[in-house]
């Protein structure tokens, strides 16, 4: 379940830095409620994850999916270029954290 | 100024990594609370001077390093190598996609 808890806490992260852009667009009170809210339901399950998972792991894990997902929603969504380094460097994160999970 | 910036949201951020998975009673969780706001503050203020995947490859880079020395020297974690190394590979992952995401932001004029 840890795990799971790790995936959400992730998912946090990505949309959390997209509400941080949101905020940077037009800085209100409502918007910057916005980026409160998300990090901190990403938190609550980076807390819970932690609980189960050791702290460097979990947070290793937590900020290489946050990245890894915030690139590829670049690429699909927004059409940003996969050039073959960005490629690289998400399948060294994509390979870190499954050998985390099998392995660590 | 603004690297120092960085520096500042990297040494809070191990305060409320750890806050994160010792905290219990509503003081320490404030404090957690607190430490996360001001991590943040400190990087969003960085970012208005410096490439923010730059900012954010340092950030990270530097505070995965140093919750892995507390874990070790504080708390007295053991880790295999094999864990080390699938660390270090995400390490590397995300410093070398915050990079080329500024190449990338260059490229195309905007940032």
């Amino acid at each position: 379940m840890a795990w799971v808890y790790l995936a959400i806490a992730s998912l946090g992260e990505i949309f959390g830095v997209v509400s941080i852009n949101y905020y940077l667009q037009k800085r209100s009170i409502k918007r910057l409620l916005l980026i409160v809210g998300i990090f901190g339901f990403g938190f609550v399950f980076l807390s819970l994850a932690m609980r189960e998972i050791q702290m460097s792991t979990a947070y290793a894990v937590w900020t290489g999916l946050g990245a890894a997902g915030a690139v590829l929603m670049g690429i699909l969504i927004f059409k940003e270029s996969a050039s073959v380094k960005r490629l690289f460097f998400l399948s060294l994160i994509i390979l870190g954290a499954v050998g985390l999970k099998l392995f660590g | 100024m603004a690297w120092s910036y960085v520096a500042l949201a990297a040494v809070i951020e191990i305060f409320w990594v750890v806050g994160l998975r010792y905290s219990v009673t509503a003081i320490q969780w404030t404090g957690t609370g607190v430490a996360i706001v001001l991590s943040f503050y400190f990087i969003i203020k960085a970012c208005e001077k410096l490439p923010s995947g730059t900012v954010y490859a340092v950030f990270t880079g530097s505070g995965a390093a140093a919750i892995l020395l507390v874990d070790i020297f504080v708390f007295q974690a053991g880790f295999t190598w094999v864990t080390l190394t699938f660390i270090g590979l995400i390490v590397i992952g995300v410093v070398g996609i915050k990079l080329t995401t500024d190449e990338q932001v260059d490229t195309e004029g905007g940032g």
